[in-house]
């Protein structure tokens, strides 16, 4: 309960200081690379030389600093839930309005302009609906692949928004240190 | 460097990648469970416990501890290194323990679950 209460400051911290949050990940990010520059010297290259291959080896600062900050500016909670509330109660509130104005008197021109309103609200809320259908379409694909008790349960909820991530990269090497291709081409 | 989308040498489609980034977040918990690390120490770490097979990519280490810090299961502060740099240092949380203790034991499954499968003759 407290992580959750911390991770929902966090939120509101990181949409509030945008910039707060891009230099402490730059500084992260910075510490990395010195970290691995002198391990790289340590390993018998020049200063030069490790500082060259600590970033090369860190990869596109830009998208790993965008990717982190885009997270910490993401809700710390499923937000479907509160998305589907939403949608309802503005179905909810539209509906009425346009009953209000359907069934108020219309023989005036206050009655025309009314029926008028009420037309216009409800192609709105048709828009609308269609939209977020369609949009629930594209993000919903059926989770495939291995289903697995829990394990699908908690895939499942990292996938709404692991997608923006960019994938897991790990390296599997074997006793004489390659790489699964090198593997495949080498034997 | 190769993502582990390509272990193998076949794209894996999305839902498995997901699977897979599972398997990084139980790593990093894992990783963290030893002790507070700062970001360059748990890819270290990771590296040490599996005795140098497992290497994780920094393109997908730090989105890995920001997510992970954001749905609550690990929580940093900057503190100072053993170089005596400024550093940010990541550790476990309660939440973070639970969550560590149900994707091994759902890895444990899932890897006894296709071993299973593969001694089928």
């Amino acid at each position: 309960m407290m992580s959750k209460i911390k991770a929902i400051i966090s939120f509101i911290h990181a949409m509030r200081c945008p910039d707060e949050i891009a230099r402490e990940v730059e500084a992260e990010f910075r510490f990395h690379i010195e970290m691995r520059t002198r391990a790289n010297i340590e390993n018998g290259m020049t200063p030069d030389e490790g500082r060259h291959a600590a970033v090369q080896s860190f990869g596109d600062f830009e998208r790993i600093k965008n990717s982190c900050c885009e997270t910490r500016r993401s809700l710390p909670f499923d937000s479907t839930l509160l998305r589907m509330g939403l949608h309802i109660t503005i179905a909810v509130l539209a509906g009425s309005a346009a009953l209000w104005a359907v069934n108020a008197p219309h023989h005036d021109l206050m009655g025309v302009l009314r029926q008028l309103v009420a037309i216009a609200i409800l192609t709105i809320l048709f828009i609308f609906v269609r939209r977020a259908r369609s949009r629930q379409r594209l993000a919903g694909e059926p989770a495939s692949g291995i289903l697995f008790g829990e394990t699908v349960q908690a895939n499942n909820s990292l996938t709404s928004d692991t997608s923006r991530a960019p994938s897991a990269k790990i390296t599997a090497y074997d006793e004489q240190g390659r790489t699964p291709v090198e593997r495949m081409f080498k034997s | 460097m190769l993502p582990l989308d390509y272990l193998g040498g076949y794209p894996l489609p999305k839902s498995k990648a997901s699977l897979l980034q599972g398997t990084l977040d139980m790593l990093i918990l894992k990783a963290l469970s030893l002790g507070a690390l700062h970001g360059y120490g748990v890819g270290q770490r990771i590296a040490q416990i599996s005795g140098d097979v497992l290497k994780i990519e920094e393109g997908s280490l730090y989105p890995g501890l920001y997510r992970l810090e954001q749905r609550g299961w690990i929580e940093s502060e900057w503190g100072v290194s053993e170089n005596n740099q400024r550093a940010k240092f990541y550790k476990l949380t309660r939440a973070g323990r639970k969550q560590l203790i149900i994707e091994e034991q759902n890895w444990e499954r899932l890897a006894g679950a296709t071993i299973k499968a593969l001694r089928v003759v």
